[in-house]
């Protein structure tokens, strides 16, 4: 008990305040004050821990000073330095004053093991040192203060003499217990101071290789954010073609382009969004407008640039978030899919325009269903190549397979062309302020199915044994889009 | 003199092979003509080309019933590519499919598209008699 509350003295005054209360200890743990606001130099020895052989000699009874600095600084947090590190640790300084507490009471053998167990990794539980250190040891550390007292290091020893009648109680095995001033140590205190020293010196050289440690940590942590910043950036002047990229790099430097391209776009909804509430003038509206348009432009043309690189990446989507993926079609949004949904949200339309996004649709499909039809031809083309032909042909084989893999990059590129098309259309067709509802709408239903995909993946897992409903929902998931895993599914 | 002669005749001849390059080129490029013009929609395609595949499907399905010449199986079909190349404007690279429409180039399948979404591409399939009502 008596180390926690000390402990909570090292962490700070408010804990150790009403604690301090509930117990008669009060006028010691005051001393520690007062020692350290007395000599808070001496104390501190060269950013080192403390020279407990040292303090032990130098420990006075302030018991008036020592009621008076309650309100200082805790001892153990000021006096070693470094500080940031060694208020992370104030229980090693407190194992130590237990240590030497519990050597009083109850002499040296326990100081012994008291210090035997400190040698231990410096942050193992206090409970072998709280042992030691009970309650009335304070008294003991009286009787200590008085043994080796330094008159040098001493601050008004007002009440040292009450204390010290207290403290030359019954503890027999305290050697030199009956001395009040300087003399010469006997043997055993001797000792004990030495191991003392020995394990405060170990003590020292742990904090200190833990305190490197940590430094380098500090350095690599840093390196690491600088080589991220470092190559966010070079994303940003990487030119097309991805120069030095092998494959891998051209899809990663696509992901990090996508994600700014998102953030860029959630800036632009924002934008949107306004000019709508607000009701902007129609010239502004329209300039609002065609920043969203050229934003989209933007992503095809770094579409096209990550398709020469890396189009296997464009095509299975990992680029997207996972219920896109699951609409996935040719790398990216199927465009008739995408018009139906905005022919129900954009109600109410003209006439003319209703059927201008019928019409829109229709074409978007015919295009798809050629571009999906020459995409499963190219497929079938590639499967006769590499499962036909005799093992001889291994490398000619893989060649023709290349070449016509290479195709693959076309087939994107067109669909990327269709997509582009079709936003463009949609704005020719649509007012302006149609077209900035219709873009509101498209952006908002893609976020939400990202929001979606976040979601689902941050879901609690549960069996499906346990939660009837659990398996309801997925079957009705799973009903609800057949046609869309048969239609969106990649042919590869 | 004989000197002057050899270096005068291989000029000659350099010159007449130059002319006859043009020639031909000239001879292609008007084959070509002749070719988009037999029909309201012609197409020259390779084979093998996947997306020339695609592009017959996107006629067939408008209901338009397109002339198709396979490069690879014409006797001067090379010359037919460099032609069509240098009509595209592109240096390398692919080439098919082209499409001509009423005897006018349209383009490849970057152009069809941006023409079919734009609603251009209908008006001018029933212009060259492709596409009836």
């Amino acid at each position: 008990m008596g180390s926690q509350r000390i402990i909570g003295g090292g962490l700070g005054l408010s804990e150790a305040g009403p604690s301090t209360h509930h117990h008669h200890h009060v006028p010691s743990y005051g001393v520690l004050h007062g020692i350290n606001t007395a000599n808070p130099s001496t104390l501190i020895n060269e950013g080192h821990a403390f020279n407990f052989g040292e303090l032990e000699e130098a420990i006075v009874l302030q018991g008036v000073k020592a009621r008076n600095d309650e309100g200082k600084a805790p001892l153990f947090t000021t006096a070693p330095r470094p500080a940031a590190t060694l208020e992370m640790f104030p229980s090693w300084p407190i194992r130590f004053h237990q240590t030497s507490r519990g050597g009083s009471k109850s002499g040296g053998e326990s100081t012994d093991s008291a210090l035997s167990t400190k040698t231990e990794p410096p942050f193992e539980a206090e409970s072998p040192m709280s042992k030691k250190a009970t309650t009335p040891s304070l008294d003991h550390q009286h009787q200590l203060q008085h043994d080796h007292h330094d008159a040098s290091r001493i601050v008004g020893p007002s009440s040292s003499p009450q204390n010290q009648s207290q403290a030359k109680s019954p503890h027999e095995k305290r050697k030199g217990a009956g001395s009040t001033s300087e003399k010469p140590l006997d043997a055993k205190t001797l000792r004990r101071l030495a191991q003392n020293r020995e394990a405060a010196r170990k003590s020292r050289l742990r904090k200190k290789a833990y305190v490197q440690q940590l430094e380098s940590s500090r350095l690599k942590l840093t390196q690491l954010e600088q080589d991220l910043q470092r190559a966010r950036s070079q994303g940003l002047f990487m030119d097309c073609g991805g120069v030095g990229g092998n494959l891998s790099s051209g899809g990663a430097m696509f992901d990090l382009e996508y994600g700014r391209w998102l953030e860029e776009e959630q800036r632009l909804m924002g934008e949107l969004r306004n000019g709508v509430q607000a009701a902007v003038s129609e010239g502004e509206m329209r300039g609002i407008v065609d920043g969203y348009l050229s934003h989209y432009d933007e992503l095809f043309r770094l579409k096209s640039v990550a398709a020469k690189s890396d189009v296997f990446h464009l095509i299975n989507g990992m680029w997207t978030s996972q219920a896109e993926r699951c609409f996935l079609w040719i790398g990216g949004f199927k465009p008739s899919d995408l018009i139906t949904m905005l022919i129900q949200q954009l109600e109410p339309l003209a006439e003319q325009q209703i059927m201008g996004m019928y019409g829109l649709r229709h074409s978007s499909q015919q295009a798809e269903d050629a571009l999906s039809q020459g995409l499963d031809q190219l497929q079938q083309s590639l499967v006769d190549t590499i499962a036909g032909g005799p093992i001889v042909d291994g490398v000619q084989q893989m060649v023709v397979a290349m070449g016509k893999l290479a195709n693959l990059e076309g087939f994107v590129r067109q669909a990327d062309n269709l997509r582009q098309q079709t936003l463009h259309q949609l704005c020719r067709l649509l007012t302006v302020r149609q077209a900035a509802r219709c873009f509101i709408v498209i952006g908002e239903y893609y976020g939400r199915l990202r929001a979606l995909s976040s979601l689902w993946a941050s879901r609690p897992r549960e069996t499906l044994m346990s939660d009837d409903n659990s398996c309801q929902t997925t079957t009705d998931l799973q009903m609800v889009h057949p046609s869309h895993h048969q239609n969106h599914f990649p042919s590869f | 003199m004989q000197y002057q002669q050899s270096s005068s005749w291989s000029y000659y001849m350099s010159m007449r092979s130059n002319r006859h390059r043009v020639a031909e080129e000239e001879m292609t490029m008007e084959r070509v003509g002749r070719l988009a013009s037999e029909s309201a929609v012609v197409i020259f395609t390779i084979s093998s080309c996947c997306m020339c595949h695609a592009m017959k499907t996107l006629f067939c399905g408008m209901g338009v019933n397109p002339m198709v010449h396979d490069l690879d199986l014409l006797p001067n079909g090379k010359q037919i590519e460099r032609a069509l190349m240098s009509l595209l404007g592109i240096s390398g690279g692919a080439v098919v499919p082209v499409v001509f429409i009423g005897g006018k180039l349209v383009g490849s399948m970057d152009r069809v598209l941006a023409f079919h979404i734009n609603g251009t591409l209908v008006p001018l399939l029933k212009q060259a008699g492709a596409l009836w009502l």
